[in-house]
């Protein structure tokens, strides 16, 4: 699980007004979460009480598929498509992204059960796909994955 | 010993050997024999030395050559390896004129301190065993290095000129001087005529009497010896180790993972915080304001900065680091540019094209008087070219760390100007040079893009305000779209062909002239009638030199449109361009020989043809024929030949590993290169858009070799690109009737 | 904690699960032969094998080497520092130019003779066009592979 929902960081911040040499100003804003060294701040005392935000989690741990996706609405594809109501979406369907000749063939409409097992291992579920990487493992990180495409579909 | 003559003063004494340069030598405390080696402003690297040392009677100590005691050669100079293999064969100029055992020469690179090339603090480094700063270098010297005023940021490695400037003119010269040096001591001390001792691999023999000693045991003797400032260099034929493909010597340490690159630097005893950036998406604007609030919350995050300029996040991992600044969102000011896609950038460069019109713009070249010729002309052909702009992307991606102290500060780096990176480092700190140290390794690729120091200026911001070391990280989005870039263009050619086709006239006009001057000029064709005129432009992008800098886009401008004057006139492109070049002989002799390694006059089956270029870059005359096959198409490459003329060739497998390397990055810009804009920001971010050629796309490469002989020697990194593209563009048209304006090609088949 | 093995050595290393064995490797166990490229498994100079498999390590995250063999660059050589034949074959036929690639491509390379000992050019360009040279040395990768493969004689070295 990741350890980002659960802080409550403590963080100090520092305003500097921006002076100096006109070309390379001095800092203009500096946030000190924690020193090197220190330890990650204590758990979220909301979190003790057993509420667990699904989507919030989800939204930490998209955080490794952004290297090649986008989760927001009309914004253009990068390496991979924008996952922005992907829920639903037929394997293939997001107009304009060059998919791979597997995806498009496929008859897959991506649902929790289907993008769980797509995650878990994508060459092994579907073949032929051009996502060579950033298989999700974790069982738990894919269901907060899910979860926060889900919530965040509209 | 202190006691040299007057005499012996007088000979030692200091004087121009050359235009070039001069040489001094000294010997060292402790015993060894020590040479420095200065190369005077004007030397070739030309336009890449902004700031050269200045003023009458200061010269530049750029290179050490030391002979130490345990018979070890060493060559400290200012050059990096980024791949071009400038260290071992400098190693192997040094090493031959010296008659020096190959095994015994090193070659370091200069560290990039203050101290190195000021004369008492120098020892630090090439003599770092002495103790006593005034005695280091005994005064046998008369103000050699007293002379010495600074060296003015003069370290530079590009402009394929590491070989033939400090190759030719400061290691063969140290090793002709110190070999004689050495044969004279032992002359002295064995009393017999210089003219019978003979030298190999390190040793001095004198086979009458059966003497023989090590270099290290003379070394100290030799420093007392006349100087000779114009040694006789070997000839050819003399030649042991020049000429020869030795092996590489930074090699094996590449296919093991030992070796470092400025991204591996792990300085000794420091904790490394690790950094990632995000600058402005449109160049010359600036952070408004910044919402870092889920990036506090991510794990490994220590800092999060706003420095007007950049944003940084600073966390225990540069993973970490880059993760949470994925989700910082930056407003940044909007840009006063009205360029916001290329066809703006392109309308800009029309504009003043067609204000310089057919005789405007600031001449570049002239010769007889082609406006005119061109209106008498049996057959015109008018032709606009254009070109993107591209990225260098080298494979490391650009990365410094930094340590700042109060009084001082330590980068580690990948530079190719590391005393510029110095001088960056000290502006932003407010520190005085000296107090900078810039350290590096292996370069992953220059290729031109590790001229700049941005990252140098950032990492010691960052390491100043956080007060941590720091390793500053770019993302290869960034690196590709936040950078510097070999300049788009736009060019309008004109040519005037008589009755026969023979071109008379000769006409090309556009915007972006950087380096070298002669780029835009096909002066080997003998056109009677040419301009060649520029038109200057603003550039949206901020420009940097690439690989091959003008010739890149020139290349293809010139070679495409000549064999656009040799389809008009109906003839064969390849015997179209000899019979211009009756008078260039190593232009000719080049030609011919790839045609005829290439096969060129065969006949091929439907859908593949050849196409030829040839061009002329830094000092290496290259011409290329490419096969393609378009079959499916879409352009296929089948088969590549180049022959080269450098003059000669120092160290040939390596010359030819140069130029396979220059066609496939030339060929690779060809096929895919090109950068977008929208809203005036760069599109492409990594390599799954903006392409690369691979290894299934890469066919065969034949490169052949032509050592003409006695001219100034040419360079190896840059001259196999030009030729690429136009090559390629001629076979399609060969082809298809196709023909190729601009560039990058692929798209145009999709 | 992640627990698997490096070059034949079980280690355990405080690492995010969702760290990348790029990361894991470089920053938290000093092993920097591996290289960081692209980020997105587009250039291939991260490769690592995994139970002897060429994966893209800048992509993989650590949690997927949880008790599995990891195996680098600097793990491939034998125990007293022998070379491989892939790595002889990268020295005889003078392939790196920069060499920022080539621990890389030398993980692809010996991945696919493992798997394939007597390759053919188009077994090569598959095995390897996932491995970008921007130095350009592909055709002295090929013929490497093949003198690695046995195919051919490995070019003549100046003495």
């Amino acid at each position: 699980m990741h350890k980002n929902a659960f802080l409550a960081a403590s963080l100090l911040t520092v305003m500097v007004t921006a002076c100096g040499s006109a070309e390379q100003p001095e800092v203009v804003e500096q946030i000190i979460v924690r020193e090197p060294g220190e330890p990650a701040a204590a758990a979220d005392p909301a979190e003790a009480d057993g509420a667990v935000d699904l989507v919030a989690l989800g939204e930490d741990a998209f955080q490794m598929c952004t290297g090649c996706h986008v989760n927001e609405a009309g914004a253009p594809s990068t390496a991979g498509p924008n996952l922005h109501g992907v829920i639903g979406r037929t394997a293939g369907g997001l107009e304009g992204y060059p998919y791979s000749d597997a995806l498009i063939a496929s008859d897959i409409v991506w649902d929790e059960a289907s993008l769980d097992g797509y995650l878990a291992d994508p060459a092994g579920y579907l073949p032929g796909t051009d996502m060579l990487a950033g298989a999700v493992p974790d069982p738990d990180a894919r269901a907060a994955i899910i979860a926060y495409l889900a919530g965040t579909g509209e | 010993m202190n006691d040299m003559t007057p005499e012996k003063k007088e000979r030692s004494k200091l004087a121009k050997w050359s235009r070039r340069g001069f040489i001094g030598a000294g010997v060292l405390a402790g015993g060894g024999l020590l040479i420095g080696i200065g190369v005077r402003p004007g030397n070739p690297i030309g336009a890449l030395a902004p700031k050269v040392a200045a003023g009458e009677g200061e010269q530049l100590i750029n290179s050490w050559v030391k002979i130490d005691m345990d018979n070890i050669v060493t060559a400290i100079v200012p050059h990096c390896e980024m791949g071009q293999g400038a260290h071992s064969v400098l190693a192997q100029m040094l090493a031959d004129e010296l008659d020096a055992a190959w095994d015994k020469v090193r070659v370091m690179q200069a560290p990039a301190d203050g101290s190195y090339v000021v004369t008492d603090t120098a020892r630090m480094f090439v003599a770092p065993f002495t103790m006593n700063a005034a005695d280091w270098i005994e005064p046998t010297w008369n103000g050699l290095f007293t002379q010495v005023a600074r060296l003015a940021d003069a370290m530079i490695t590009g402009g394929s000129s590491s070989i033939r400037t400090t190759g030719q003119h400061s290691m063969r010269v140290a090793g002709a001087a110190a070999r004689k040096m050495l044969i004279g001591a032992a002359a002295d001390a064995w009393g017999v005529p210089a003219a019978e001792i003979a030298t190999r691999d390190s040793t001095l023999f004198h086979e009458a009497s059966g003497k023989s000693a090590t270099y290290a045991e003379f070394a100290s003797a030799a420093a007392e010896q006349p100087m000779d400032q114009t040694p006789t260099l070997k000839t050819s034929d003399q030649y042991r180790l020049m000429g020869r493909s030795k092996p590489r010597t930074d090699i094996p340490c590449k296919v093991d993972g030992t070796a470092k690159f400025g991204m591996d630097a792990v300085p000794e005893g420091l904790d490394l915080s690790y950094a990632a950036v995000v600058r402005p998406p449109v160049p010359g604007t600036t952070v408004t304001s910044m919402d870092a609030s889920r990036a506090k919350a991510m794990s490994g995050v220590l800092q999060i900065l706003n420095m007007g300029d950049f944003v940084a996040v600073v966390a225990d991992s540069y993973w970490q680091a880059q993760q949470a600044i994925n989700t910082v969102k930056i407003d940044w000011s909007p840009s006063d540019s009205p360029i916001k896609t290329m066809e703006d950038q392109f309308a800009v460069f029309a504009k003043a094209l067609d204000e310089a019109g057919e005789t405007g713009g600031k001449e570049a070249a002239a010769k007889g008087n082609a406006q005119d010729a061109l209106g008498k002309a049996a057959k015109r052909i008018d032709a606009e070219y254009r070109a993107p702009y591209l990225a260098h992307s080298p494979m490391e991606p650009i990365n410094c760390t930094a340590h700042v102290t109060e009084s001082k500060c330590d980068i580690w780096a990948s530079t190719q100007v590391p005393l510029m990176a110095r001088s960056a480092v000290a502006d932003t700190l407010g520190l005085d040079k000296d107090a900078v140290s810039v350290h590096q390794d292996y370069l992953g690729g220059g290729f031109g893009r590790r001229l700049g120091s941005d990252e140098m200026a950032m990492a010691a911001r960052i390491a100043k305000t956080t007060g941590y070391p720091v390793k500053v990280v770019w993302s290869r989005e960034e690196d590709t779209q936040k950078a510097y870039y070999r300049c788009a263009d736009l060019c309008r050619m004109r040519a005037g062909l008589d009755a026969d086709g023979k071109l008379i006239a000769y006409d090309s006009v556009f915007t972006q002239r950087h380096d070298p001057a002669e780029a835009s000029v096909p002066a080997m064709y003998g056109i009677e009638n040419t301009s060649i005129r520029v038109a200057e432009a603003p550039l949206h992008l901020p420009f940097q030199a690439w690989r091959s800098v003008d010739h890149s886009q020139q290349g293809f401008f010139v070679e495409s449109f000549i064999d656009e004057a040799a389809h008009t006139a109906g003839q064969d492109p390849l015997e179209y361009r000899l019979a211009m070049l009756a008078d260039a002989s190593r232009h000719k002799a080049v030609l011919e020989k790839v045609a005829q390694i290439s096969n060129w006059g065969e006949t091929l089956p439907e859908g593949k043809a050849k196409g030829v270029a040839i061009v002329e870059s830094f000092g290496t005359i290259v011409a290329e024929v490419i096969e393609v096959d378009m079959t499916s198409g879409k352009p296929r490459l089948s088969n590549i030949w180049a022959v080269c003329d450098a003059g000669y060739v120092m160290n040939p497998d390596g010359f030819r590993n140069q130029i396979e390397g220059g066609i496939v990055f030339g060929l690779t810009a060809a096929m895919y290169g090109e950068l977008e804009l929208k809203d005036g920001a760069v599109v492409q971010s990594n390599f799954h858009d903006y392409k690369m050629l691979r290894m299934n796309e890469v066919p065969g490469i034949a490169v052949e070799l032509i050592n003409s002989g006695d001219v100034p020697i040419g360079g190896a990194g840059e001259p196999g690109l030009p030729p690429a593209a136009p090559a390629l563009a001629n076979a399609i048209f060969a082809a298809t009737g196709k023909r190729i304006r601009e560039l990058p090609i692929a798209k145009q088949f999709a | 904690m992640a627990s698997f093995i490096l070059n034949g050595k079980p280690i355990s290393v405080d690492a995010d699960p969702a760290m990348p064995i790029l990361w894991v490797v470089r920053e938290k166990l000093g092993l920097s032969g591996t290289k960081f490229g692209c980020g997105i498994a587009q250039c291939g100079a991260c490769t690592v094998h995994l139970d002897g498999q060429p994966v893209r390590s800048c992509s993989t995250p650590v949690s997927q080497a949880e008790g599995r063999q990891v195996t680098t660059i600097e793990g491939i050589a034998g125990p007293e520092g022998e070379l491989t034949k892939v790595q002889e074959a990268w020295i005889s036929e003078q392939v790196p130019q920069c060499g920022y690639c080539q621990s890389g491509q030398i993980m692809s390379a010996t991945a696919l003779l493992r798997d394939n000992p007597n390759p053919t050019d188009a077994d090569i360009d598959a095995a390897m066009s996932g491995n970008i040279c921007r130095c350009g040395t592909y055709t002295r990768i090929r013929r490497a592979i093949k003198v690695a493969a046995g195919q051919v004689e490995p070019s003549t070295q100046e003495a």
